[in-house]
Order: C-alpha cells, then structure tokens, then sequence
C-alpha cells in the first residue's frame, strides 16, 4: 500500500515537474520563434518596405537561414490569428 | 603600404593631380600603382597609353591600373545570378530563370563593387608596392563607397546581437527539455556551432579591416578644388562627409588657378579655411603645357603628401 502511494507521488511530481518545464520552455520556444521571424524581416526588410541591410549582407546569408524562412512563412500565415495563439500560450480560455 | 585618395568634383583635375602624385613619388624611388576608379577613366589618356582592369608597367616603380565598375558590377551580379539559379536550377528547364537579370539594377550595386575591387587591390598588392594612388568617381559615388563599411558594420553588429538573443534562448530551451529539436532538427545553441554568427562574425572581420584601414594612419583623402563657387560648395561637403566618417584629410588643391581668379582663388580658400581650419591648401597653377603628357606637373604636389602619410 505504501510502495503504491509512493510510487503514486513520485508520479505526481515528476507529471507536474514536466508540466512546468514544457510550460516554461514553451513561452521560451514562442520568444525564440518571434526572435527569429524578426531576424529574417531584418534581413528582408526591403521585401515588406521597411529599410533594410546592404544586399550583399542579406544575400550572403540567406542560404543559411531556411528555418528562419519558414518561421517567417508561418507568422504570415497565422498573422490573422496572433491573439489566439498568446491566449493558447498563456492559458486563458 | 601607404594610400592616397584624390577626390573632389567631377573636372576639377583629379586624374591630372592623382597621376602627377603617382610620377613624383615614383621619381623618388617609391613603388608606386596609380588606380582610377573614375567611370571617365582619364589615367590612360594622361599617361597616353592604354589601360585595363589588369596593372600595366609605366616605368620601373610605376604600374597604372583602371578599374572597371560597370565590369566589376556586373561580376558580382552574375555571382548573385548564380547563387539564384543554383536554388531555382530546376527554372532553367523554362528558360525563366532569365528573369533574375534584373538584380543588376539594385540599388547599391556600383558601392558594393567598388568596395569589394578596392579590398581585391588593398589585399594583392598591398605588399608589391609602397604607395597606391587611387583616382576616386565623382563626390557622391565616394562618399557612399567609404561609408559603406560603416553602415555595413552598424548592421552586422544588431544582427549579431539579435543572434546572440536568439541563442540564449536556445540554450535556455536545451537546459530546460535536455534537448531542442523542433520537427526533429537539431537546433545550435552555441556559437561555435551556428553558421550564422559565424558568417555574421566572418562579415563584420571583413568591413571592419576595411574600416580600419581607411580610417587608419597610412591613409590619407586629398581633395582637388577649382576657384569656382560650385567646386567650393561640393568641396565643403565632401569634406563635411569625411569628417562624419572620421576619415583623414589635411591636404586641399586648389587647382588649375590663373592670374585673373586672384580673388576669388583668396576668398575661396578662405570660406573653406573657415569651416575646415586645420586644411592645408596648395595652389597649382594652370598651365598650358599640362596639355601633354599633364603627369610631369612641374609644382611639386607630394612633399605635404609624404609628410602627411
């Protein structure tokens, strides 16, 4: 009875240890997509009109930068819908 | 290796003066390499011979040189074109990807190339010779070259700060889940291991050596001025420009002066005296034997040269 209810809490805290853990590094993983998307609207900023870098400094770096693009793909596409997704990211139903 | 820019407006002799400095140093025994980046390429013709984008022996000590722009410009379009159709290859099969030619009206283009044939001479023949005397375009055209690596640096180091953010989450993220591989892909974390601060850190080595060495004390901008009110008010911008750029100037001259500007040749170098008081102004006379071969001037034009280097 005793090893069941132990093992029971060690379950316990270990679910909410990773609760937190992805919770935390999910607001972390939104921030470092949002730092990524404006790296690349830096880089391409002459593309949606803002001022922009030296070319050669962009042309010398975008094939690097493929993951970047697809963030940046991706946050143009979810554009309509940012609210949702900061209510999903921080749980507010 | 020392430099020397001659600059100035469009007319006012900066070829003549460049190419002069270029025979007077040679004569004293330096190793010298005379480069127009001027479109009009004058260099050839006041040394009458022939010239191309490839050094071309004068006299022993002199190599003359010009730079093509349009050519270079259209070298680093091509680069571009290619790097293009390198990720849109499969284009080619529809004869589209011909459309890219249009990269060679981008903005920036001529600066970029100017500077990077400018870094090609700097790094080849800095060793061969003890002076290079470059004949720079028109005002505008220089002022944007040199500012180039300063405006190129300012953006390399937000970029590079961005990145360092972008990182730190990265890790934050690595130390959180023992791991960070979205979609399966392992993400860098460090920067010995992110190719993008890495070209970012390669990008800004580069301009900052450009940067260093222009604003470094084995360089020195000269500026060529007519007594006349246009010269004298593109000459203070040009000066000004320097100045912003923290890039070394001493020497002004006042060129192609006749016996009836003695006014306004006084009144001229003193408007320019008034705003720029550490400029040194040397007068050279116009004359009509400067018609041929306008390289052997007869004023000597580099002692403040060789002093001021």
């Amino acid at each position: 009875m005793l090893t069941k209810l132990w093992t029971y809490l060690k379950d316990f805290i270990s679910g909410m240890d990773y609760v937190h853990r992805e919770k935390a590094a999910g607001i972390t993983q939104w921030e470092e997509k949002e730092l990524e998307n404006i790296f690349i609207l830096l880089l391409t900023g002459s593309f949606s009109g803002i001022p922009a870098p030296p070319a050669f400094v962009a042309a010398e770096l975008l094939p690097l930068l493929s993951r970047e693009i697809k963030i940046f793909n991706q946050r143009a596409e979810n554009s309509f819908d940012t609210l949702a997704e900061m209510t999903g990211l921080l749980d507010i139903d | 290796m020392k430099t020397v820019f001659f600059t100035g407006k469009g007319g006012v002799g900066k070829s003549t003066l460049s190419a002069a400095a270029a025979w007077q140093i040679a004569q004293k025994g330096y190793r010298v390499l005379a480069v127009s980046f001027d479109p009009a390429h004058n260099l050839g013709d006041i040394f009458e011979t022939k010239l191309t984008h490839r050094k071309k022996r004068f006299k022993d000590g002199l190599y003359l040189q010009e730079v093509d722009l349009e050519k270079a410009a259209s070298e680093y379009v091509k680069a571009s074109m290619n790097l293009m159709k390198e990720v849109y290859g499969y284009l080619q099969s529809f004869n589209m990807d011909s459309y890219f030619s249009i990269l060679k009206y981008s903005p920036g283009i001529d600066e970029y190339a100017a500077l990077t044939a400018l870094e090609k001479i700097l790094a080849k023949e800095g060793t061969n010779f003890d002076y290079i005397i470059f004949d720079t375009p028109p005002t505008g055209l220089t002022l944007h070259i040199f500012a180039l690596p300063g405006v190129t640096l300012a953006w390399l180091d937000r970029l590079i700060k961005l990145r360092k953010e972008i990182l730190a989450k990265r890790f934050t993220i690595h130390n959180i889940q023992g791991k960070y591989a979205p979609e399966g892909v392992l993400l860098s974390y460090k920067e010995t291991d992110d190719n993008v601060i890495k070209k970012l850190y390669e990008l800004r080595a580069r301009y900052s050596r450009v940067q260093e060495f222009l604003q470094g004390k084995d360089n020195q901008v000269v500026l060529v001025f007519n007594p006349d009110v246009l010269s004298l008010k593109e000459s203070q911008r040009l000066l000004f420009g320097l100045e912003d750029l923290k890039l070394p100037f001493s020497i002004g001259f006042n060129n192609k002066v006749t016996g009836m500007s003695a006014e306004t040749v006084k009144n001229i170098e003193n408007e320019l005296r008034k705003k720029f008081p550490s400029l040194k102004i040397q007068r050279i006379l116009y004359s009509d034997n400067n018609l041929t071969a306008g390289y052997k001037l007869e004023e000597d034009i580099i002692s403040p040269l060789l002093k001021g280097v």
